[in-house]
């Protein structure tokens, strides 16, 4: 199934109770959030009413928003090394 | 009385009109709006292509890649001004209009 990625990337503020509005129901609450929604007519029209504000991709998975906050993180600076034998290499 | 009178010279006390939105766009203004202009191009461009593959259609996205001209197809002149009817020649810079940065505005009346 083909998602649409949306990212606020212009915030809303000052914008029309429309157009605010819209953004609320495509759930972008405020700048840099992304969300997924499936390609289909009716999004699609919501996209494009905020199309100066929004940065939209075309993917075919979805992310919770704990897995894309994730991807957000620093990697930690270390790694837990797995006992040879768990690793199946004895 | 040196560094303690009341009186603070600024442009605006001293010449009296100072005009603080300049009437042009630096060029550095201009890179940023063409940049906005194809970031808007590129949204349409994703929706319609992802509609077409499942073979849908959006009037108004059909509308807006019909009448609306892309970045590259822009005049300058309808890039960096809009149609004013009270200004001299018809004319005003675009970030004039207010949130200009975050409306579409690319097309004019006809024969302005």
């Amino acid at each position: 199934m083909q998602y649409f990625k949306v990212t606020l990337i212009r915030s809303g503020i000052g914008m029309p109770k429309r157009v605010n509005g819209i953004l609320q129901a495509l759930g972008l609450h405020k700048r840099m959030r992304t969300v997924y929604h499936p390609v289909s007519p009716d999004i699609a029209g919501m996209i494009f009413k905020v199309k100066e504000l929004v940065a939209v991709s075309e993917v075919d998975y979805k992310l919770s928003q704990k897995e894309q906050h994730e991807l957000r993180k620093p990697p930690k600076g270390y790694y837990v090394e797995i006992p040879a034998q768990e690793a199946g290499r004895i | 009385m040196l560094g303690l009178s009341a009186f603070k010279p600024t442009g605006s006390l001293l010449g009296g009109l100072l005009w603080k939105i300049p009437y042009r766009l630096s060029r550095h203004q201009k890179y940023r709006h063409r940049q906005r202009l194809r970031h808007v191009d590129k949204v349409v461009d994703t929706l319609s292509s992802a509609l077409s593959k499942q073979g849908v259609v959006v009037k108004g996205i059909e509308r807006w890649k019909s009448e609306m001209p892309r970045e590259d197809e822009m005049e300058a002149r309808d890039k960096y001004t809009v149609f004013a009817r009270n200004e001299r020649k018809y004319r005003k810079g675009i970030h004039k209009v207010p949130k200009w940065t975050r409306v579409s505005q690319r097309i004019n009346p006809p024969g302005y």
